[in-house]
């Protein structure tokens, strides 16, 4: 029982982190039917400004505030900084190509990320960034937390999960219940009877990157608050991601959530029960499962073509 | 007009085929040509690198890199030789590896390759090294294969100068069972010939010994190895993970700690880093031990800094430029033995056996064995990561 209560709470600290960049792929696909193959790398790029400012702000054993307001700085500054270049690449990469066949922005796309990449490898070098939570508030980060049962649940885990549903609850809010939210459900619906009625399409546009990119960036911190980030850690993650995404219905926000929880519980539960070697494999057995049989996802709707 | 069409893509795939065909020739025929094509020795000799500059194993390979150019740059005026280093990116791909070994194979004036440093780069290029006669001396590629065994991989071409995995694998497999008393030990590779060969040889002598082994595996991408803990058995003494990324082994070492577990990570020469590996208690092996312990070190040391301010002195570096200083003697002593002043690939190839060096970086004096081209009598040294995160020679 320990075991499973152990890797449940790992599923749901990997899920979370995964559910938060899902939302972003989901989000973009909703409303422009691009898949935003860069989304990954603003993630990494995410986790980079968040250990710039962990450092900026005195370092994980020394910092200059309360680590809990830091942690909560550095948060805020990835979200920050990814939110902007959301809306750089939307603005550069994304909005020229946005009546050109459906292949040229996913070909740029494809581009920003390599861009991103290797931009952030010539800058920052080629090295890993640990936040080294273990050296926060002297471990305590590590070392407190709650008991489930023989199971200890860290401290640094909970902030994790919480945070991830906190931000997932506020687009939740942001999405049905404010103007904004009703204007990106109406574009994504149909973009040309949303124009026609009077909604700033542009905006909407940019305020799905920023939105998706500022949950990438929150993200990025996230995970590496528990495991070191390179420039390459991207890619992966942003696979996940969109996995999370497909798995949950792409376009569905509640999708993305239960995609990205479904994916990491899967993925945990593989590693703890079956093998570590099988974890990939399961994790994308289940994708093309979902392709075949259930192309639409778990919240997704059939995509019906008139004739 | 269907059968013009046919025709015309008939000649075209028969065009095509000969040009490849062609191609495939003019490669080996450049290969036999550039192995038998003279360089003049009083003119620029070019040493080549072969590392990962940038990418996940970046930082091993720029430390690699910042030692390779010293030597080229203290050893080639005392050794009288014009020496320019010649770095290519292999990153962790060994399909870029191979397309280096090409660039410099083409190159008449590179006359010896330090690496391929990773050992799936070396395994994949070793044979298209030795068909143009191109020495490649190895500064951190340990696979075993590469020089042993009945189905050893490495070809006449290929040279190291650190101690390879059967040296590594028993000597951590029998400081944990005899001295760590380990009766439980769990080990885990990253599935790529490194690690797995480590993972392999330790797992052997540790069975000799009597202690109980479970293998495990990651993919090369996790960083996250919570679940894998989490399924680490409560009496485990120890968890061997050898890893060419550092934080990796450091982040595995806190996430036991965070699920109560009271086995300690063992690690190996990849994840020899103070900055990146320091959580006390946990052990590494690495096939230099510090190389400032040796006085005759401190002037080479100290250029090193000089050229490099503010880094710290690695475990990659001094071994690099142990390799470059093989290179550049073997290239001399073909000099030396030169009877029109110019030397070929294959003439400094016969003679990197036969180099000795005293006052050897790494410790002692240097010399390949009689028997494989391995370094005699190389130790593997093991270090124990102390309160304040500094390494503790502990064997």
């Amino acid at each position: 029982m320990d075991t499973f209560i152990q890797l449940t709470v790992n599923g749901l600290t990997l899920g979370s982190v995964y559910a938060l960049i899902a939302l972003g792929y989901t989000m973009v696909y909703g409303i422009l039917k691009l898949l935003n193959f860069a989304h990954g790398d603003v993630f990494m790029v995410g986790a980079f400004i968040g250990f710039g400012m962990l450092q900026l702000l005195g370092g994980p054993s020394d910092p200059v505030l309360s680590i809990y307001l830091v942690l909560v700085l550095v948060t805020l500054s990835a979200m920050a900084g990814c939110a902007m270049l959301g809306v750089a690449i939307e603005r550069f990469a994304y909005r020229p190509l946005r009546d050109a066949p459906r292949i040229a922005p996913l070909i740029s796309a494809l581009g920003v990320s390599f861009f991103l990449a290797y931009s952030m490898q010539l800058m920052f070098g080629a090295q890993f960034r640990d936040y080294d939570t273990f050296a926060m508030a002297n471990g305590d980060l590590f070392f407190k937390g709650i008991d489930i049962g023989n199971v200890k649940v860290s401290l640094i885990r909970i902030i994790v999960i919480v945070a991830a549903f906190v931000l997932m609850l506020v687009l939740w809010l942001l999405v049905t219940r404010t103007k904004t939210g009703k204007a990106m459900r109406a574009t994504s619906i149909d973009r040309e009877a949303a124009a026609m009625m009077g909604i700033d399409i542009d905006r909407v546009i940019v305020f799905a990157f920023v939105l998706g990119s500022a949950l990438a960036g929150a993200a990025g911190v996230m995970f590496a608050l528990r495991a070191p980030v390179s420039v390459t850690v991207g890619f992966l993650a942003g696979l996940k991601g969109f996995t999370a995404a497909v798995i949950g219905g792409i376009g569905s926000i509640p999708g993305a959530m239960a995609g990205g929880l479904l994916l990491g519980f899967a993925e945990a539960y593989t590693q703890g029960y079956i093998t570590t070697r099988w974890s990939d494999l399961v994790v994308f057995a289940i994708l093309i499962g979902f392709m075949l049989f259930r192309p639409q996802g778990l919240f997704g709707k059939p995509d019906i073509q008139k004739v | 007009m269907k059968g013009r069409a046919g025709l015309a893509l008939s000649l075209a795939v028969l065009v095509a085929a000969a040009l490849a065909s062609t191609a495939g020739a003019g490669s080996s025929a450049t290969q036999a040509t550039a192995a038998s094509q003279a360089t003049s020795c009083k003119g620029t000799i070019k040493l080549a690198i072969i590392t990962p500059l940038t990418g996940d194993a970046g930082f091993l390979g720029q430390e690699q890199l910042s030692w390779a150019k010293l030597a080229a740059k203290r050893l080639g005026p005392q050794l009288g030789l014009k020496v320019q280093l010649v770095a290519g990116d292999q990153q962790l791909d060994n399909a870029l590896a191979a397309s280096l070994v090409q660039k410099y194979l083409a190159d008449q004036s590179v006359m010896a390759v330090l690496g391929p440093a990773t050992s799936g780069a070396a395994i994949a290029t070793t044979d298209t090294l030795f068909a143009a006669k191109m020495a490649s001396v190895n500064m951190s590629a340990t696979n075993t294969t590469l020089t042993k065994g009945a189905d050893k991989k490495g070809s006449p071409a290929f040279f190291r100068v650190v101690p390879d995995d059967s040296v590594q694998g028993p000597t951590d497999a029998r400081y944990m069972v005899n001295e760590l008393k380990a009766k439980k030990v769990v080990l885990v590779d990253v599935r790529e010939p490194y690690t797995v060969g480590l993972a392999n040889s330790t797992q052997a002598t540790l069975r000799k010994l009597g202690a109980t082994t479970i293998r495990e595996s990651v993919s090369i991408d996790q960083s996250d190895f919570s679940s894998l803990v989490t399924k680490i058995p409560g009496d485990t003494d120890v968890v061997f993970f050898p890893t060419q990324q550092p934080a990796k082994a450091q982040t595995f070492a806190q996430q036991l700690i965070e699920q109560g577990k009271k086995a300690v990570v063992f690690s190996s020469d990849g994840a020899v880093s103070q900055d990146n590996f320091n959580v006390p208690g946990s052990y590494v092996s690495n096939f230099a031990g510090p190389v400032d312990q040796y006085k005759y070190n401190a002037p080479v040391i100290a250029a090193w800094k000089k050229d490099n301010p503010g880094d710290t002195l690695g475990p990659f570096g001094p071994p690099t430029y142990g390799a470059a200083q093989v290179a550049l003697n073997a290239i001399k002593r073909a000099c030396v033995k030169a009877k029109n002043g110019s030397i070929t690939r294959n003439q400094v190839l016969q003679q990197v056996s036969k180099v000795r060096i005293k006052n050897w970086i790494l410790g002692g004096s240097f010399r390949f064995s009689t028997k494989t081209h391995d370094p005699l009598n190389a130790k593997f040294t093991i270090f124990q990561i102390q309160k304040d995160g500094s390494y503790k020679v502990v064997n």
